[in-house]
């Protein structure tokens, strides 16, 4: 069973189109890394997958279950699918620690002793341990970052949606952040990243999809997008982002 | 006119009766209020349908209106209108709870939307129900940024209790009143009856504060 299938997806505004026609199959284990420029709905692919944006026609499916079955609970949908922001959006009232237990805790049910000891260990993988009693506003942007990360880990998804993690860092902090993604790929995480991050995508990526105009306009290999750019849009594009 | 302090002395019992009289409608009315905001301002912030515009036309009432005006409505021709007769303090404490409840439930609607969206994302994100996420990440943020406003409303309140005068609810200034007509000590009565004001308000001024140094607002 693929972990995301998108089938003539189409997503509007109010009239403005925003995805059309997208048909997407993503297998478990595949790191997909999605470019294209601003507007191009990159962001809005994400935001549907985890239902924050409920589609306008064709058909989604996250591990099986349609986001367009009325008997399907949007929450499983979300719980499988972790969720990293470009403005980390940690909960500024508590603790690394307790923004990580607190998923845990709320929606997997875990008791408070076993969500700080799930929390504790997560902080420990993304190089976070001796921050754990930080509030969000005493950390750098990397740190938050790489506590968002642990927060979505700590409901154990399947599946892995990254929008833009680095953009809002300095380029020094974004290295810490695209390790933590690299060990998370090597474990065999799916994951979708939307990210401008080239060298991440053609080292640790499987795929890379080229977005334009609300369509997908390329999916292959990202080295052989890369160095043979179909089109000259993706060209031009590329170019653009070096 | 010299001050004559023996008045002051002798009033003060009869004043701290109007002060009892005064805290307890401030205290049951703004338990109501409080309640009564946080509910009619999350109405309409989550569009509740229908129940959000009963919530704007009760903002829109009550805004509209003073609340000497709305005293008198309840006390003197609610009976008349529908045959529902309370006693003087009843009335007092339910027109101070829904006055404020008006006021206090713009509070809570600025407070919740000024919250950052995309805290709500990612409480969502997580798997939390809408409930959960109102509960545990804008809840409490929301609380935080209320206090200073919700201080504010805490302290009009507490003064209109003074236009209760004119349903006959014996607090402090209806008393300071009565005083006046038997001693016809203006200066000494009205100096009295501000400081007893003052030391309420600055009270619960500082009651305030220490509750917000505590939450530190983020």
């Amino acid at each position: 069973m693929s972990m995301v299938e998108c089938r003539t997806l189409g997503k509007n505004f109010g009239k403005v189109v925003v995805l059309q026609e997208i048909d997407l199959t993503i297998e478990q284990g595949e790191v997909v890394v999605v470019i294209g420029p601003s507007g191009s709905g990159k962001s809005t692919l994400l935001r549907c997958i985890n239902v924050l944006e409920k589609i306008t026609s064709g058909d989604l499916l996250v591990d099986g279950k349609s986001v367009k079955d009325s008997k399907t609970d949007v929450r499983l949908i979300r719980l499988e699918a972790g969720m990293v922001f470009q403005q980390f959006n940690l909960f500024p009232q508590m603790t690394a620690l307790e923004n990580v237990a607190f998923g845990p805790r709320k929606v997997r049910g875990l008791s408070r002793a076993e969500a700080r000891d799930l929390a504790a260990e997560l902080l420990r993988k993304v190089g976070l341990e001796d921050r754990a009693t930080h509030y969000p506003s005493e950390l750098s942007g990397g740190q938050q970052q790489r506590v968002a990360i642990a927060r979505a880990l700590a409901v154990k998804p399947k599946l892995m949606l990254f929008d833009e993690p680095t953009s809002a860092l300095d380029p020094e902090l974004k290295g810490e952040v695209l390790a933590v993604m690299r060990t998370l790929a090597e474990e065999g995480m799916t994951m979708v990243i939307v990210s401008h991050e080239m060298n991440f995508a053609l080292n640790v990526g499987t795929r890379l999809l080229f977005m334009d105009e609300g369509r997908i306009i390329h999916d292959g290999k990202p080295k052989e997008l890369y160095e043979n750019p179909p089109s000259d849009r993706l060209r031009d594009f590329l170019r653009h982002i070096q | 006119m010299e001050f004559q302090y023996d008045v002051v002395l002798n009033s003060m019992p009869q004043l701290m009766k109007g002060v009892k009289l005064t805290l307890e409608i401030t205290f049951y009315g703004l338990i109501g209020g409080t309640l009564l905001g946080i509910l009619t301002g999350l109405l309409q912030v989550y569009k509740v349908p229908v129940l959000n515009w009963v919530a704007f036309t009760y903002v829109a009432f009550i805004r509209g209106t003073p609340i000497v005006v709305q005293a008198m409505f309840v006390y003197f021709a609610l009976p008349l209108a529908m045959g529902i007769r309370m006693s003087a303090l009843n009335a007092a404490i339910m027109v101070l709870s829904v006055n404020a409840g008006a006021y206090i439930a713009e509070i809570v609607r600025g407070a919740v939307l000024s919250i950052n969206k995309g805290l709500v994302d990612a409480g969502m994100a997580l798997g939390l129900s809408r409930m959960q996420v109102v509960l545990f990440v804008v809840g409490p943020l929301a609380f935080r940024r209320m206090i200073p406003p919700l201080g504010n409303q805490y302290i009009i309140s507490l003064k209109d209790t003074s236009l209760f005068i004119v349903i006959g609810v014996g607090e402090l200034t209806r008393q300071g009143q009565e005083i006046m007509a038997s001693t016809f000590r203006a200066l000494e009565v009205w100096t009295s009856v501000a400081i007893l004001y003052m030391v309420m308000t600055t009270s619960l001024a500082l009651a305030l504060r220490l509750l917000e140094r505590r939450m530190k607002i983020l």
